[in-house]
């Protein structure tokens, strides 16, 4: 006996979701690690903000930075299931954040040292809400809860900003990191 | 192969299996915990009806360690991927001819 046309779109509709759940599970996976990384790079900026003087923080951002891109870069195509046009995108949106974090800094002077600590951490979350909101519900998570860190360390630990940025933002992204990972 | 309904794979978690080793199968074989999140079965459910794509020779089981962990994977055969195909173009076939009719 044949199929309705009503049970043959379910059985589709069926197919598209589980497609798309692969689909989704598999981003989880390859970003876990590249989370990871930046989870690293993140804690190690901002300790080492903590202690080195302040002309020294934009050459040492721009060597971390250099290097996540690399590893972003080595990492993704490890991955089989991302293909190469993910790449360049990556490329183009982590300039374009940089450029806004520099266009931010350049409109609204920031008098005090702080929010400048902190504006990376909201900006971050903000990305990975819209990612989140976009394909991948986990992200929303995990930007939330650094949205919400990065507030919380602003206005209760201040002194200890760039040390509690090291810890629950850098160490927040590498926990995530591996949360996504054992999908 | 031509457009024809499949019982074997209109059953609904073995759908949801096909399509997920279908959407993998340039990827290379798929974990069986991976398997699991994709398809959201149970591991009872999934074994058996693995077992029973695997009998009719459209799915192949891999089992091995890694390590000292045990590992199962799973693979569509490309007869598999043959009758997913007919099975998907028969679906669409039908909803079309909704479409198409006067």
């Amino acid at each position: 006996m044949g199929m309705t046309p009503n049970e043959a779109a379910a059985a589709l509709s069926d197919i598209e979701r589980t497609t798309e759940r692969g689909h989704v599970l598999r981003g989880y996976r390859a970003g876990g690690p590249i989370l990871m990384l930046w989870g690293l790079i993140w804690a190690a900026g901002y300790v080492a903000m903590g202690f080195l003087p302040q002309d020294r923080w934009g050459l040492m951002w721009l060597v971390l930075d250099l290097v996540g891109i690399a590893g972003t870069l080595l990492l993704s195509r490890g991955s089989r299931a991302e293909k190469q046009p993910m790449n360049w995108r990556m490329i183009v949106a982590f300039v374009a954040l940089l450029l806004f974090f520099f266009a931010t800094f350049s409109l609204f002077r920031a008098s005090a040292v702080e929010p400048y600590l902190a504006f990376p951490g909201l900006v971050t979350g903000l990305v990975y809400i819209g990612m989140g909101l976009w394909k991948m519900p986990r992200y929303l998570w995990i930007g939330a809860i650094l949205m919400i860190a990065t507030m919380v360390g602003f206005f209760f630990f201040q002194p200890w900003l760039t040390f509690w940025m090291a810890g629950f933002g850098g160490g927040g992204l590498f926990l995530a990191g591996l949360w996504l990972r054992k999908l | 192969m031509a457009a024809q309904l499949d019982d074997l794979i209109h059953q609904p978690l073995r759908l949801k299996i096909m399509a997920a080793l279908y959407a993998d199968r340039e990827a290379g074989p798929v974990e069986f915990s991976r398997l699991k999140a994709v398809t959201q079965a149970t591991d009872g459910n999934l074994g058996s009806h693995l077992a029973t794509l695997e009998k009719a020779g459209y799915v192949e089981i891999l089992k091995d360690h890694v390590g000292k962990k045990p590992r199962t994977r799973a693979a569509l055969t490309p007869t598999g991927r043959k009758a997913f195909r007919a099975h998907v173009d028969y679906l669409r076939e039908v909803v079309e001819e909704v479409g198409d009719a006067p």
